[in-house]
C-alpha cells in the first residue's frame, strides 16, 4: 500500500469542559475522496482548521504525506489547499489580482503555470469576463466559485473542502462535482465536509460520520448501509440513523399532531 | 514582498477609482488645510514663547518633549488594539496562516501594514508641527533630515514595542475570548497613561512658587523627560539640536537601531509565542456563556434600545473605548481642578471665560466621541440592515430611535463634564446655566451631524464598527468643528457683555439680557436648521438602500 497522503493520530481538540474533537484516527490514500459528515457542531469544521494548520490540536498528530504537522508546519500547508465554508476575500482587490497573490503564497504547480491553471478555472466558472472586476461586487456564488479556482490552480495533493456547495448555481454545483471527480482520479486526495448526503453519495469513495466529535461510522457507503440496524436505503437514512432518527421520528410526529 | 499585495492593490484600487479620484482631491484640499492651520497654530505659539527671553524658550521646548510623548503614547495604545486585530482576529489570516508563509514573514507584514495604518496620520500631522518648531528657533540644515528620519523611526518604534507587547500578553493569558485580550490592553494602557501624565506634571509648568526657589523651577521644567522613553530619546535629540546645533549621535543610533531591533525581537517571539496564541484566540468562537431569557412583549422602541446597547455591550472590541473614555473624562477634569485661579488676577473673569471656551471644548469631546461611537453605528449594522429595511419600521423612525439611543449617554456625559468642571472653576450665575445650554445644543447637534453623515457615507462592508469610518467621517468633523466655531464666535461678545455685567453688579441691563436671548433664538435656529437638513438627508440615505 502506497504512503498515507493524510494520517490523523488520536486527534482531539477541547475547548473550555468541551471536546469538539475527541481521539479521531483517520488515514486517507492517494486520490481518494473521503466525505465526512456529521449533524451542526459535530466537529467537523474544527477538525478541518486543524487539518488546515489554523487551530492547534490539544492532542494527537496531523501527518500530510509523511510531514507532520507539529513540526513541519509550513510544508503541510504547502501540501494542502483549504476552502473555508465562508470565504473571506480581499473586497478591494480584484479577482484576477486576488489569485495572483494566492499564487504568490504557494510553490508553483508542476506542468502549467498558476496564471493558466487559473485561466482556465476561470473561463470554466463563467468568471473570465469579471476577472479584473473588484471583488466587492462578485455575489456569494460568484467568491465561492473563485476561492475554488484560488485552490484548484495550485494543483495540490491536498485538498480540505467545508461545504463546498453553499450559494453555487446548478451549472457551477455540477462543474464542481466533476471537478472534484477529474482531481481525485488524477491523484488528489479531497477530504470534503458535507451536509449534502446526495453529494457524499455521489462522489465519495469513503465516508465517516462523526457525532460530538467521535466518528461513529466510517466506510464506503454500501458496507455502510450493509451495516445499519434496520436495511437502510440510502444515506441519508443511515446518516438519521446514526446520528438521531428516533429524535426525528419524535419531532415528526409532534408536528403532525399540530 | 508578496504577502504586501492585498495591502498595496487594496489602497490602489481605492483611491485610485475613478470614482474617488474627486474625494481623493478633496482630502487632500482638506489634508493641506489641516497641515496648513497646525503649522500656523504652532509657528504663533511657539513664536510667541520663543520671544519671552529664556523661560518661554524653556517651556516651548517642554512642549515640545510633551507632544512627542503624548504623540507616543497614543501610538503604542492604537497599534496594540490594531496589532491584536491584524495578529490574531483579521478575517485573512484564513487564508495567510493556512499558506506556507513563515511566522517571521508574516510579522514582517503585519508590523509594516499596522505601522502604516496607525502612524500616517501622525507622520502627516506631525511635520508641520515638528517643521514650525524648526522655523522659529532657525533650525540649521541637518535639522531636516534628523526630523524626516526621526518621526518615522520613532512611530515605528511604537508600533514595533507595542506589538511585542501584544504577542507576549496574548501567550501568557490564555485569553479564549477576544474581549479578554482588548481588556488586559486596555487596563495596561490606562496605567502606561497615567505614568505618562503624571511624570510629565504639566500642572508644575505654571506653579513656579511649589519650588523653593526659580533656579529649582528652571531646573525642573528644563529636565529632560525619561531616558528610558524611546520619544524623549528623539525629543532630546531634536531639542539639543534646535537649541545648541548639537547632534547627540549616542540619541540618534538609539533611535535608529531600535526598529530593526524591535523587528528582530518580534521574529523571535513570533516563531515561538504566535501559533498557541492564534489557535487560542479562534476558540473564543465557541463561547458558552449562556444569556438569560427576555420576554417578547416589548414595545419597537426599546428593541431598538436593546439591540443597539447588547451589541454594543457584548461587542468585546468595543470595551476599550469605555476605559478611554474614563481616561479622557479624568484627565478632562483634572486639568480644570489644577487651574491656578487663586493666583490668577480678575480670576472671576477668568474663571467665567474659561467655563464659556469650555463650551467648545466639550463640544469638540462630544464631537470626536460621537465620530467613534454614533458615525459607524448605521454602517456597524453591516449585512443585516437588510432586516430593518425590509420590515414594517420606516427609515425615519429607525434613523430618530437611534438618534434617541446616543442622545441619552451624550447628555448624560456633558452634563456632568460641564457641571463639574464650573463646580471646579467656582462658576455661579447665568455663565453656569449658558455654558450648559449651550454644550447640550452643540453635543445634541453633533450627534445627529454623526448619525446623519453615517447614514449617507455607510459602509455597510466593514468588519466592525472600528473599522466602519470612511472619509465621510472626515467630513463629519469638519461640518460638526464649523458649527462649533459658528455658535462660539457668534457668542463671544453677548457672554462677555453678560459677564462683565454680572460681576460687576450681580444683574444684567436690558440690553445685555436681549442681546443673550436673540443670540440664544438665533443658536437654537441654526442648530435646528443643521439637525433638519441632515436628518431630512441621513434619512433619505437610509430609504434609498
Amino acid at each position: 500500500m502506497s504512503k498515507p497522503i493524510l494520517t490523523l493520530e488520536e486527534l482531539s481538540k477541547t475547548f473550555d469542559r468541551l471536546t469538539a474533537v475527541d481521539k479521531i484516527d483517520l488515514q486517507m490514500q492517494k486520490g481518494e475522496i473521503l466525505g465526512f459528515l456529521g449533524p451542526n457542531g459535530a466537529g467537523k469544521t474544527t477538525t478541518i482548521k486543524m487539518i488546515a494548520g489554523l487551530l492547534q490540536p490539544s492532542s494527537g498528530a496531523i501527518s500530510i504525506c509523511g510531514h507532520d504537522m507539529a513540526s513541519e508546519a509550513k510544508r503541510c500547508r504547502e501540501l494542502t489547499g483549504y476552502i473555508p465554508d465562508r470565504p473571506f476575500l480581499y473586497e478591494k482587490l480584484t479577482g484576477a489580482e486576488y489569485l495572483s497573490f494566492i499564487s504568490s503564497l504557494y510553490p508553483p504547480p508542476q506542468g502549467k503555470t498558476c496564471g493558466e491553471q487559473g485561466e482556465s478555472y476561470l473561463k470554466l466558472f463563467d468568471l473570465h469576463g469579471w476577472r479584473n472586476n473588484l471583488i466587492e461586487s462578485y455575489s456569494h456564488g460568484m467568491r465561492q466559485k473563485l476561492i475554488m479556482t484560488s485552490i484548484f490552480m495550485l494543483d495540490q495533493p491536498l485538498i480540505v473542502v467545508d461545504e463546498p456547495m453553499i450559494g453555487l448555481d446548478p451549472k457551477s454545483a455540477r462543474i464542481v462535482k466533476e471537478l472534484f471527480k477529474s482531481k481525485a482520479e488524477s491523484g488528489t486526495t479531497i477530504f470534503l465536509s458535507t451536509h449534502s448526503m446526495e453529494i457524499a453519495e455521489e462522489l465519495c469513495h469513503r465516508v465517516c460520520i462523526i457525532r460530538e466529535g467521535r466518528i461513529i461510522a466510517g466506510g464506503s457507503v454500501d458496507s455502510l448501509k450493509a451495516q445499519a440496524k434496520h436495511g437502510a436505503a440510502n444515506l441519508e437514512d443511515l446518516f438519521l440513523q446514526l446520528t438521531g432518527a428516533f429524535e426525528l421520528q419524535e419531532v415528526v410526529a409532534a408536528l403532525r399532531q399540530r | 514582498m508578496r504577502l504586501y499585495l492585498p495591502f498595496l492593490r487594496t489602497a490602489i484600487n481605492r483611491f485610485f477609482a475613478t470614482r474617488a479620484r474627486i474625494k481623493l482631491l478633496v482630502l487632500g484640499l482638506l489634508g493641506t488645510l489641516i497641515c496648513a492651520a497646525l503649522y500656523l497654530l504652532t509657528y504663533k505659539s511657539v513664536s510667541y514663547f520663543h520671544s519671552q527671553s529664556e523661560l518661554g524658550i524653556i517651556l516651548s521646548m517642554k512642549i515640545f518633549q510633551m507632544a512627542w510623548i503624548t504623540i507616543f503614547a497614543m501610538l503604542i495604545f492604537s497599534s496594540m488594539i490594531a496589532g491584536v486585530s491584524t495578529l490574531y482576529l483579521s478575517h485573512d489570516n484564513e487564508i495567510i496562516v493556512a499558506a506556507p508563509v513563515t511566522l517571521e514573514e508574516l510579522f514582517r507584514m503585519r508590523m509594516f501594514t499596522t505601522f502604516l495604518n496607525t502612524s500616517w496620520m501622525m507622520l502627516l500631522f506631525s511635520l508641520p508641527i515638528f517643521g514650525a518648531f524648526g522655523v522659529v528657533f532657525s533650525a540649521g540644515p541637518l535639522y531636516w533630515p534628523l526630523l524626516a528620519a526621526a518621526v518615522p523611526a520613532t512611530a515605528f518604534t511604537a508600533s514595533g514595542s507595542a506589538m511585542l507587547f501584544v504577542i507576549v500578553l496574548v501567550y501568557l493569558f490564555p485569553a479564549r475570548r477576544t474581549k479578554d485580550i482588548i481588556v488586559y490592553l486596555s487596563i495596561c494602557f490606562g496605567v502606561f497613561l497615567y505614568l505618562i501624565f503624571r511624570l510629565m506634571r504639566p500642572e508644575d509648568l505654571v506653579n513656579p512658587e511649589k519650588y523653593g526657589q526659580f533656579v529649582e523651577y528652571m531646573s525642573a521644567i528644563s529636565n529632560p523627560a525619561g531616558f528610558w522613553l524611546p520619544a524623549s530619546w528623539t525629543s532630546n535629540m531634536l531639542s539639543s539640536y534646535l537649541l545648541d546645533r548639537d547632534i547627540d549621535f549616542l540619541l540618534v543610533g538609539l533611535i535608529l537601531l531600535t526598529p530593526p531591533v524591535l523587528l528582530f525581537c518580534g521574529e523571535f517571539l513570533m516563531a515561538r509565542f504566535f501559533a498557541s496564541g492564534f489557535s487560542k484566540s479562534q476558540e473564543s468562537f465557541g463561547g458558552q456563556h449562556r444569556f438569560k431569557e427576555v420576554g417578547w412583549g416589548r414595545s419597537r422602541l426599546l428593541w431598538v434600545f436593546r439591540k443597539e446597547s447588547i451589541s454594543f455591550l457584548r461587542d468585546s472590541k468595543e470595551w476599550s473605548q469605555f476605559f478611554m473614555i474614563g481616561a479622557l473624562v479624568i484627565v478632562y477634569l483634572y486639568n480644570f481642578k489644577v487651574l491656578p485661579l487663586e493666583r490668577t488676577f480678575g480670576s472671576a473673569y477668568v474663571a467665567n471665560l474659561i467655563a464659556f471656551g469650555n463650551i467648545g471644548l466639550s463640544g469638540f469631546l462630544a464631537a470626536a466621541l460621537a465620530a467613534r461611537f454614533v458615525y459607524p453605528s448605521i454602517g456597524g449594522e453591516g449585512g443585516a440592515f437588510y432586516l430593518i429595511r425590509t420590515s414594517p419600521m420606516s427609515a425615519a423612525r429607525f434613523f430618530f430611535y437611534k438618534y434617541l439611543f446616543y442622545l441619552i449617554p451624550f447628555t448624560l456625559l456633558i452634563i456632568v463634564l460641564v457641571s463639574v468642571s464650573n463646580h471646579f472653576l467656582q462658576i455661579e450665575g447665568p455663565m453656569w446655566w449658558i455654558s450648559l445650554f449651550c454644550a447640550l445644543l452643540i453635543c445634541w447637534t453633533v450627534v445627529a451631524l454623526a448619525l446623519g453623515f453615517g447614514a449617507i457615507f455607510a459602509d455597510y462592508h466593514a468588519e466592525n464598527r472600528s473599522t466602519a469610518m470612511g472619509p465621510g467621517s472626515v467630513f463629519y468633523f469638519f461640518c460638526a468643528i464649523s458649527y462649533m466655531l459658528v455658535v462660539l464666535f457668534s457668542g463671544v461678545s453677548p457672554a462677555y457683555r453678560l459677564i462683565r455685567a454680572w460681576l460687576r453688579s450681580g444683574g444684567m441691563p436690558l440690553s445685555d439680557a436681549l442681546l443673550i436671548f436673540f443670540w440664544v433664538i438665533a443658536v437654537i435656529g441654526l442648530s435646528a436648521v443643521v439637525m433638519t437638513l441632515i436628518f431630512r438627508r441621513g434619512i433619505g440615505a437610509l430609504t434609498a438602500r
